[in-house]
Formats: structure tokens, sequence, C-alpha cells
């Protein structure tokens, strides 16, 4: 089955650390998915270790400096 | 998930101006680019090919063709453009007449391509497509997306039924109309497309005519350091800072920028159109313990203000 990948780049700024969470939190322990963003996303993996902490894994899996993308996992519970 | 930018953006048509085009499109970090072609006369469908095989030759990015017009004349050389270019064309449902479709997807399986049509937010269109589409393994759908004049709450369904012959999504809006999408529905689109695992690729076209010269603007501007609308205020060192207008990629930096300018004692308060407690978390994992003060002004849901004081060093 084919990676679950989460463009935010396209999102208006209101929306976007919403719609990051309620994808995150749709995840089946276990599962992960990729976040692409045109900038690097460190606030929210703050804002994640604030609100989910010990749930979830954090992978960068490129870097810049166009394009980011973040594998984050949810935990097995 | 591959994501392009339409050439409707693109001022220069001309070979070197796609490789310029495709070149501002790599800097701004997007995959490649959508070529508009027009497939409606004999005289297009020599243009068609021989532009193709020269944006092949350049190493030009092309992930999709479209076109608005498809005229059978043309059908051939199209099929033969979206082959060399080993990406798929798009065309108006409406510029096709179902009873044509055998014939069409048998041209764009000779050539080796893919035809897709593109369909709005409209479950009724999509029904009535599927049964001919389903048939034909070279045939499949493009959703267009307009946030500005559609109503997304339909878009579950149609995803629903689309989801196994989808090909493209193209967002009318995105790029420097994200503002203006707020609450339309985008968001939730996006999650939707992530869950349903779409990873195809997804096209950015402008909404209007109107808003070309933004995304111009948008496309050359790349990733100067968003200055945002900061002023100093004289009284003790204050600032204001106003990052609504600044690019979502470039916020934090500004943000931060204001706050490590700041003298002990003095407040920067910030203007943002998304809840800022992000940048409160931030602050609370980057910087020493007990050296600042966040506090809400208010809670949405358009607009919120902070104040950030920083804290004076202990005596």
């Amino acid at each position: 089955m084919s990676a679950i990948e989460l463009d935010i780049r396209l999102v208006p700024p209101r929306e976007k650390h919403p719609t990051i969470f309620r994808t995150f939190d749709a995840l089946a322990p276990g599962e992960a998915f990729t976040l692409v963003n045109d900038h690097d996303p460190f606030p929210l993996r703050h804002q994640f270790e604030a609100t989910r902490p010990g749930a979830f894994d954090w992978s960068y899996l490129e870097q810049g400096p166009a394009v980011w993308r973040v594998r984050i996992g949810k935990q097995r519970a | 998930m591959t994501l392009a930018l339409s050439t409707a953006v693109a001022q220069d048509l001309t070979p070197a101006g796609l490789a310029a085009f495709d070149a501002a499109c790599r800097a701004r970090g997007l995959d490649g680019l959508e070529l508009e072609v027009d497939a409606s006369g004999d005289m297009a469908s020599g243009a068609i090919e021989a532009q193709a095989r020269q944006l092949q030759s350049s190493g030009a990015r092309v992930l999709a063709l479209r076109s608005e017009r498809l005229v059978r004349s043309c059908v051939p050389a199209l099929a033969r453009a979206a082959a060399v270019l080993a990406a798929p064309v798009s065309v108006p449902a409406r510029a096709v007449a179902v009873h044509a479709l055998p014939e069409l997807a048998e041209a764009f399986a000779d050539a080796g391509a893919r035809l897709l049509l593109s369909h709005a937010t409209d479950l009724d269109q999509i029904v009535a497509l599927l049964p001919a589409i389903a048939e034909h393994s070279t045939l499949g759908l493009a959703w267009d997306v307009r946030p500005a004049s559609e109503d997304l709450e339909g878009r579950g369904a149609v995803l629903l039924a689309a989801r196994e012959q989808l090909g493209l999504v193209r967002l009318y809006g995105g790029g420097p109309e994200q503002r203006e999408q707020d609450g339309r529905g985008v968001g939730p689109l996006l999650h939707e497309l992530a869950m349903t695992r779409y990873t195809g690729p997804i096209v950015l076209h402008p909404s209007t005519l109107a808003v070309l010269p933004r995304w111009r603007r948008w496309l050359s501007s790349r990733g100067s350091a968003g200055c945002g609308a900061g002023s100093p205020l004289t009284r003790d060192g204050d600032f204001e800072l106003d990052v609504r207008d600044v690019e979502p990629k470039d916020r934090l930096e500004t943000i931060l920028g204001g706050y490590r300018a700041l003298e002990p004692g003095a407040t920067l308060t910030l203007t943002v159109d998304h809840d800022p407690i992000c940048m409160y978390h931030t602050l609370n994992a980057t910087e020493p313990e007990g050296t600042f003060t966040f506090r809400k002004l208010d809670d949405g849901p358009e607009v919120w203000h902070a104040e950030v004081t920083k804290l004076s060093a202990k005596a």
C-alpha cells in the first residue's frame, strides 16, 4: 500500500497545524505519515512534544533548502 | 505526491522561457510544471508534439499536460506528446463526448499514455463518467478543486467515488491565494487525500486571471527573508509585529528575530492569522526557563494577538 503523504504547503495558515494533528490522530498505532513543507517545521515538533508527549516519533527525510519532508509516526501503545 | 505549477503562470512560453519557469518552480520546491497546450486545430497537433520533444530533450520536468479543448485530428499527436513526456493529459470532461471515449482510449493505449477527464466537485458528474471510464485503463479522472467558488462539503463523497480512477488533483488556489481560502475546505481535503493514500500529482493553478500578477511575484520571490510589517514603538523598545502578510515559511524567523531584538523588559506584540500557541511551545523549548512570558490577548477565530515579554535578567 502506498504511503500517507500530507503536503501542508497548500493549506491556509490557520488550518495547517490542526490539519497535521488531525492526520496524526487518525493514524493507527505503528503507522506513520510523511509531512511535506516549505520550511523546517520544528515549532510543530515542540507542539507535538507539549501536547502528545511520548506518542510520536520524528525523523527528517529531506531538509531543505526548498522542501522539508518529515516522517511522523505514532508509537505503538 | 508531486506538486506542479500550471504554465498558465508563465509569461514566456518559448523553450527558454519554459526552462526558466521550470527553474523558478524548482527554487520554490515544486516538483515540476503542468504544460497548457491547445489541442483544437490541425495546426496545433504538430506544434504540440514538437514542443513536447523539445521539453523532453531539455530536461524540463513536465508532470502533466492540459488542454481546454480536444479535436479529433489532434488526438494522436497529443497522445504521442504525453508518451514522450511520460505524463498524463487532462481535458475537461465536457470537452469530449461519452460515445467518443472508446476511440480516445484506444488512441492513448496505442501511444502508451493516459487521458484524464477533469471534473468539478460534483458527484453526479463523476457518477455519469465512471461507467465509461472504468472499462479502459488508459482513461482516468482529474479533479478540479475550486475552493473560491465551490462548496467542498461534498468532497468526501467525490473522493470515495473517484479515488480508484483519480490520476490528478488540480487546485485553483494555494500559493499566494492560501489566505483567502481559509475555511473553504482545503485543509480537510488534503487530510482526506492523505488518508486515502493519494500520492499522485497535485497541480496548482491561479483561481482567476486577475490574480496572475500575484502568482508571478510569488514564484519569483523564492525565499527572501520575510521582513514582516514590524514597527518598533518608541516606548520602552517594544515591538509590534503583524506577520499575516509574511509567507508561512518565513514567519518563524521573523518572529524569533523580533524576539531576539528585544531588550530585557520589552514586549513583542504579535498579530497572526493562526493560533500562536506553537510559538509558545517553541520559545519554551529554545529559551532558558523563566526568561520570557507569553500571553494570548485574544483567541481567534480569524485573528490572534499575543504578547511575548523578555524578562529582565535576575539581579
